[in-house]
């Protein structure tokens, strides 16, 4: 499908929606879908874009029409998480799921969905949308912004210390077969106000085919933490792209870790702001690609103030004939002295046939700042494997153990037990050792 | 238990074993000396199906078995054991498990079932405390971050855990104090039955004052020159190789 087509779908979506009541940001979607139509899909000649193809995307032609609301579904979920929550909103097919959510009504803070926001006008979250992300920087980021169709909604007030985790579970059923869904979340913590947020993507089915195009704006003011722990496992043939911003305040904290598993092509790209002195910021991921999968992280973390930290690990499995891009850039400023940056990209190809790409970068114009970068592709050490056989583990055996060694560092920084444990079985389900 | 015939072996089209004859049978502890470069890494190596070696001629068998038809994992099945002179680290991959399933995969082929979780840990608990390893490195990454003794150790302690048939050890002794020395030394000895072999591959007499071998092996230049009791390493270690490789030559 052709851009004209995309304005299409997105303009019947505007249409639909009842102008009458509440307030649906009509203004900022038709603008965005001016601004989607100018900026065109992105193409391989584009160097954010030149390992990461958006044809077959395209050719899939997902339609943004927006699903039934339907809180009666029963839906079962099978990976549900041990531990206590403090809050699970679930999101069926892109829609907010009020059945299956639970502990909003407890809380002592704003948490809720973005088109419960929309229905009633709600400017105090309202206000907020866009205002870290902008129109989009790339044409499927300012189609999420024109079709928007919900999303989660967390506010904490200064100084509300959440103990629990709060859960995002994203679903999406075989009703979605060929749909997109444009979720939009946005997590605002006031002062020194902390939680930890578990963002999970799964497919009610394994064959599903749907497109997930995601943005979430993270905005952190002075002294608050974010742990955000961020487990995507779509469907093999779904399509993922996440676009996150995330503005750190002074003496803010983000603690990110990722994993990627699913689907057919994922893209994450994080966004990352320092605006205050003294702030933190952690983003560490893993990615695993087999046959068919692409997976692709992009960092931007803008170093733009004095005196703050960060810390960037990213390490890869490729099996089969995946694929992996791994784009990671952190920008000091002259005037950011004293910053301290640490990006690492490490690949572990188990078979001849994948392919990674990796470009980390340092955009460095300050000169008193701590900042290094590396990054390696590398198979199996054989001495490793002699040394696992010659106590005998057999050679199947010796591989999975140390590939899922390889991983278990990025998997250990996952604070919530379930989630390590469905992290290790899904490799475990998904590798050909 | 192990007969080695006219074992030649290369490396890179460079030849390093030049004819190796020796047989090792239950209950005895064998011990092979030899200067740097003579070749003694790359028989324990060959020994336990180490890749990068070439066998051009000879034979060995290893209970009653063509040793080079069975696979690395293989030999650790039928009982044969290598501690080595580098010990890997293992990054991600935890001690415990390690041992674990090192000791549930010889148990499998050998048709008995897996060790239950809580006897395993008293197992290891004991052999660890035998072989004076510090607790707290069963629950860390496989020698990643280990000093060069505790790695040792390590090896002694997977020993001693596995109860091997035959155990090679490679220059074991290398680099270590006196005390780790005699720490492995009793690990060595602990295992000594009349059940068992032991092939030590040392530079220095030094360990065999703790381990008395009965046999003891020059290896020069790949080929062994002279094999007596140990009395022959007190006389190596008095006069060193120098009027062995004299002789050899004459």
């Amino acid at each position: 499908m052709k851009m004209h087509g995309y304005r299409e779908s997105v303009q019947h979506t505007i249409d639909g929606l009842d102008q009458g009541n509440g307030d649906w940001l009509i203004e900022q979607r038709r603008a965005a879908m001016e601004r989607m139509a100018e900026l065109g899909f992105p193409h391989v000649r584009q160097e954010a874009w030149r390992y990461t193809n958006v044809e077959g995307l395209l050719q899939k032609a997902f339609t943004s029409t927006p699903p039934i609301s339907d809180s009666s579904r029963v839906i079962v979920i099978d990976d549900m998480l041990e531990e206590p929550i403090a809050a699970r909103l679930v999101f069926v097919d892109g829609l907010y799921h009020p059945g299956l959510s639970t502990g909003i009504e407890q809380m002592g803070f704003k948490v809720g969905n973005l088109r419960a926001a929309m229905v009633v006008g709600d400017q105090s979250v309202l206000g907020s949308v866009g205002n870290l992300s902008g129109m989009g920087d790339h044409a499927f980021a300012a189609m999420n912004m024109a079709a928007q169709q919900d999303g989660a909604v967390i506010q904490l007030s200064k100084g509300v210390v959440i103990e629990q985790p709060i859960e995002l579970l994203h679903i999406t059923t075989s009703e979605r077969s060929g749909h997109a869904q444009q979720m939009r979340h946005l997590v605002e913590l006031d002062a020194d106000a902390s939680v930890s947020l578990i963002e999970r993507y799964l497919s009610a089915v394994d064959d599903n085919d749907y497109f997930n195009n995601i943005v979430c704006e993270i905005n952190l003011a002075e002294g608050a933490t974010l742990q955000h722990q961020r487990v995507q496992q779509e469907s093999n043939r779904a399509y993922h792209l996440c676009d996150l911003y995330v503005n750190l305040g002074r003496d803010a904290c983000y603690l990110g870790v990722n994993a990627a598993l699913g689907g057919i092509w994922s893209r994450t790209e994080f966004h990352n702001r320092f605006s205050g002195e003294g702030a933190e910021c952690e983003v560490d991921g893993l990615y695993v690609a087999g046959d068919g999968q692409l997976m692709d992280f992009h960092l931007d973390v803008d170093h733009s103030v004095p005196r703050c930290r960060s810390r960037e690990h990213f390490k890869g499995i490729l099996h089969g004939a995946g694929r992996a891009v791994f784009d990671g850039l952190i920008r000091v400023g002259a005037d950011s002295q004293k910053s301290q940056a640490d990006l690492q990209n490490a690949n572990l190809m188990l078979s001849g046939n994948a392919e990674v790409d990796t470009k980390p970068q340092l955009a460095i114009l300050a000169d008193d700042v701590q900042c290094s970068h590396g990054t390696s592709v590398g198979q199996l050490d054989e001495q490793a494997l002699f040394y696992l056989r010659s106590r005998g583990i057999d050679a199947y055996q010796a591989r999975r153990l140390l590939s899922l060694g390889f991983a278990g560092e990025i998997i250990d920084r996952f604070e919530t037990d379930s989630l390590r444990m469905q992290i290790g079985s899904d490799l475990e389900q998904r590798i050909r050792f | 238990m192990l007969t080695i015939k006219n074992l030649h072996a290369s490396v890179e089209d460079k030849a390093i074993l030049k004819g190796i004859d020796l047989q090792i049978k239950a209950g005895e502890v064998h011990a092979i000396m030899g200067p740097n470069g003579s070749g003694k890494s790359t028989l324990a190596h060959i020994l336990a199906g180490r890749d990068g070696y070439d066998v051009i001629d000879g034979s060995v068998s290893y209970m009653g078995e063509n040793l080079f038809n069975l696979k690395i994992e293989e030999r650790a099945h039928r009982g044969l054991f290598l501690a080595m002179q580098y010990p890997v680290e293992l990054p991600g991959v935890n001690n415990m498990t390690f041992l674990r399933e090192s000791m549930n995969a010889i148990r499998k082929a050998n048709g008995e079932g897996e060790v239950d979780a809580v006897s395993f840990m008293k197992l290891v608990r004991a052999k660890a405390k035998q072989v004076k390893l510090d607790e707290k490195l069963l629950k860390r990454s496989v020698n990643t971050g280990f000093s060069g003794g505790e790695k040792k150790r390590n090896e002694i302690l997977q020993m001693a855990v596995l109860e091997p048939r035959l155990a090679i050890l490679d220059e074991t002794d290398s680099g270590l104090d006196i005390d780790a020395l005699r720490t492995v030394a009793d690990g060595v000895n602990m295992l000594r039955s009349e059940e068992r072999a032991l092939l030590v591959v040392t530079h220095y007499q030094r360990l065999l004052d703790y381990i008395q071998p009965d046999f003891v092996h020059v290896l020069v230049a790949g080929r062994i020159i002279r094999s007596g009791s140990k009395e022959l390493a007190i006389e190596l270690e008095e006069k060193g190789y120098g009027w062995l490789l004299e002789e050899a030559a004459a």
